[in-house]
């Protein structure tokens, strides 16, 4: 995490060593990314097409680094037929030590011989955000070729599965325990009675349900949308049969 | 139903030998699933025959729809008249039909500029994947000009027999009583541009509805109204060596900068390329997803003109009512459009065909009057062949549409061959072929790990975010 923070912060090497300074360190990173997102996007709200100019200026370290570009000016749009597009291809481009050739190169990611997948993970991601913040041109010359395949599963259920599945486990385990101790108290059934009970066995699959798609208090509202979601465009094909006939002749129908 | 028909039978003016002999029959013959078409068909058990005179169906709208059902429903003996507004209409369109209208509508090979055998899927992190590998030789998406193509189809109806008026179609007199006539209220231009054109009326029996999304005829019966998405697209000429790569490639790019939950494309025209993108939910910034497309194609559309502005709405889902009466909806007039990939044409052409089936079916070639009950045939035959293609889309649409990380999974999705080759299937011929089971179960498993490995990264990005 600290690297990470040290990456995007503006070069100032010697506040490095201040711990004081982290925290603001933080949002004034916050506020140079979102910064630059808003310009990019300010960019392509106005008509024209000219790159983003705005820079940041490189760091030293190899993270994502902006190339300052030339401004180039584009042809004025005018309001006849015929439009040109700009007729050059510089762009603010992603660019890493680590990204050869549209993927990753492994090698460069190796610690102690081994492929050290969780920091290909993580980069992967921030070529994805710095994407998503700037998007850019595909082109044929430099193609993407990378597929998060690679990186094999038991990495992904490392990093991913395994933490909120400790998490879930031990809300279930905690919800478990109290209401076991809970009906107990109540009802004196022990817990290898309640077992053999139906209703503390419905109980108990509503317990595990709950932990398992309950696990933001959004959720809740996110199933219900999702029931409805899910039939809304089979009603809307059912409409046509739920008119009243409106027909007059005497018949029928089905 | 038998005694139905018997009482409803004295009411009416003509009877004739043929009706009595029906009659006699068993009720049963009178059933619609016990209906043959090569036998005498058992019409609306009320409908009489027409006397000194066939029936007369208005086509109201020229494109696909309305050509193909002008043709059948000539070819079938009806009178039929086809009223479109605009000879030379562009209609802004992306102009890809699949293998299956070739074939099924006899459309001659020269109305398809380009024969699309290769597809390219960019995902939000740019990962492009190439689709098409799977395609055999004689197989591809064939792109058309609609102005081509329509005018071809209203040529044909013409040729078996239709009256081809060109007009705009105004408002409609709803019938009194089940077999007077409809007063059609139109604008005839004869075929001269920009004049105001000389207000008519006519009277037919009955109307298809084949005018588009914003179909007069639907508001004339009160059809309800439908979401539509807006599809914006920009014509661009491109210099030759960048049309080369176009040459059969179409691209489709996924992202949210590029729409919230439809996508950018790049097709390739006649002599140009169209690129455009849709929104249902965002239509006020579409102009923004529009520089996005093109922002992400810009190096492959480097130093092209655009030519060509053009926009459209596109309907979601279909109208909640599809006809009244004697009055039917198809094509995008009756919401026929796919989700997922917004594909409208075979579908607009082939609702207005089997629309006119069942009025020549359902009329004994124009001979007896038609009522509900036949053009009801028409959208249960519609709901039980298609229905199943538009949920499996819907499903698609919903779960690979909603966000980043599942666009993402669904371009990885795309690479897989056995997902091409289904895919492509489906699209060319319009059935579902079954799969292998064992196939299946593998594509399970790797949609689960594509969905699960985007949201990882997702939550990765969000996790960078604080």
């Amino acid at each position: 995490m600290s690297i990470s923070m040290a990456l995007f912060s503006p070069p100032i090497s010697s506040s490095l060593q201040n711990p004081n300074l982290i925290l603001p360190k933080i949002s004034l990173s916050l506020l140079s990314t979102k910064r630059f997102s808003l310009l990019s996007r300010a960019s392509s709200e106005n008509g024209t097409s000219t790159p983003d100019s705005a820079a940041v200026s490189a760091t030293t370290v190899e993270i994502p680094k902006p190339v300052e570009d030339v401004p180039v000016k584009p042809p004025v749009e005018s309001s006849s037929d015929e439009t040109d597009l700009p007729t050059t291809t510089t762009e603010i481009k992603f660019q890493d030590a680590k990204w050869v050739d549209g993927t990753w190169d492994l090698k460069q990611f190796e610690k102690q011989g081994k492929t050290d997948w969780d920091s290909v993970i993580v980069a992967e991601a921030k070529r994805r955000k710095w994407l998503e913040d700037n998007p850019e041109t595909t082109t044929n010359d430099e193609p993407v070729l990378f597929d998060t395949s690679i990186i094999p599963w038991w990495a992904w259920m490392k990093r991913y599965h395994l933490p909120e599945a400790e998490l879930l486990n031990g809300r279930a385990a905690m919800i478990g325990f109290f209401m076991a101790y809970f009906v107990d108290s109540l009802t004196g059934v022990g817990l290898v009675d309640q077992m053999g009970n139906f209703f503390c066995k419905t109980l108990l699959f509503v317990a595990v349900a709950g932990v398992l798609f309950i696990r933001k208090n959004e959720d809740l509202d996110k199933l219900k949308g999702l029931i409805e979601e899910t039939t809304l465009y089979d009603k809307q094909w059912q409409a046509a049969w739920k008119e009243p006939e409106s027909s007059s002749t005497v018949s029928s129908k089905k | 139903m038998a005694t139905f028909a018997l009482k409803s039978f004295t009411g009416l003016r003509h009877s004739s030998t043929d009706h009595t002999t029906l009659l006699s029959h068993a009720p049963s013959s009178l059933s619609r699933s016990q209906r043959r078409t090569s036998l005498k068909v058992t019409a609306s058990r009320a409908s009489p025959k027409l006397s000194n005179r066939n029936l007369r169906v208005a086509v109201i709208g020229g494109g696909p729809a309305g050509g193909a059902a002008a043709e059948t429903l000539a070819q079938g003996g009806i009178e039929t008249i086809l009223i479109e507004r605009k000879m030379d209409n562009c209609k802004p369109c992306g102009g890809a039909i699949p293998l299956c209208m070739v074939g099924e509508f006899n459309l001659p090979l020269d109305i398809i500029d380009r024969r699309v055998t290769k597809m390219k899927m960019i995902s939000p992190s740019n990962i492009a994947v190439d689709i098409g590998r799977t395609l055999k030789e004689h197989e591809y998406i064939g792109m058309v000009r609609r102005e081509v193509l329509d005018q071809y189809l209203r040529e044909r109806a013409e040729k078996s027999g239709a009256t081809v008026i060109n007009g705009l179609f105004l408002k409609m007199d709803l019938p009194e009583d089940w077999d007077s006539p409809y007063v059609l209220h139109y604008t005839e231009y004869d075929g001269k541009t920009g004049a105001t054109g000389q207000k008519k009326t006519m009277e037919v029996d009955a109307v298809i509805g084949a005018d588009g999304a914003n179909s007069r005829v639907a508001k004339s019966i009160g059809a309800g109204d439908y979401d539509y998405a807006i599809a914006f697209q920009e014509r661009i000429r491109i210099p030759d060596d960048k049309m080369t790569y176009y040459e059969d490639l179409a691209e489709m790019y996924v992202g949210d900068d590029v729409s919230p939950d439809f996508y950018g494309w790049v097709f390739p025209k006649c002599d140009h390329v169209a690129v455009g993108t849709g929104t249902v939910t965002h239509k006020g910034d579409i102009k923004k997803f529009q520089l996005a497309t093109r922002n992400r194609a810009k190096d492959k559309i480097l130093g092209g003109k655009i030519i060509r502005v053009e926009a459209h709405p596109i309907p979601e889902h279909p109208r909640p009512r599809r006809l009244s009466k004697r009055v039917a909806l198809v094509g995008d007039a009756a919401g026929y459009v796919t989700k997922c990939s917004g594909e409208g044409i075979y579908f607009a052409a082939k609702s207005g065909r089997m629309c006119a089936e069942a009025i020549v079916e359902g009329s004994q070639n124009g001979k007896k009057m038609i009522d509900e009950s036949d053009l009801r045939k028409y959208l249960e035959k519609w709901d039980k062949t298609y229905l199943p293609t538009y949920r499996v889309l819907d499903v698609l649409q919903k779960v690979f549409y909603r966000s980043n990380p599942a666009r993402e999974a669904f371009v990885e999705m795309c690479g897989d061959e056995y997902v091409q080759k289904m895919t492509f299937d489906s699209y060319l011929y319009k059935r579902v072929a079954p799969g292998s089971p064992l196939e299946d179960l593998k594509l399970a498993v790797n949609t689960i790990g594509s969905v699960f490995r985007a949201n990882a990264l997702r939550r990765e990005i969000e996790k960078l975010n604080v």
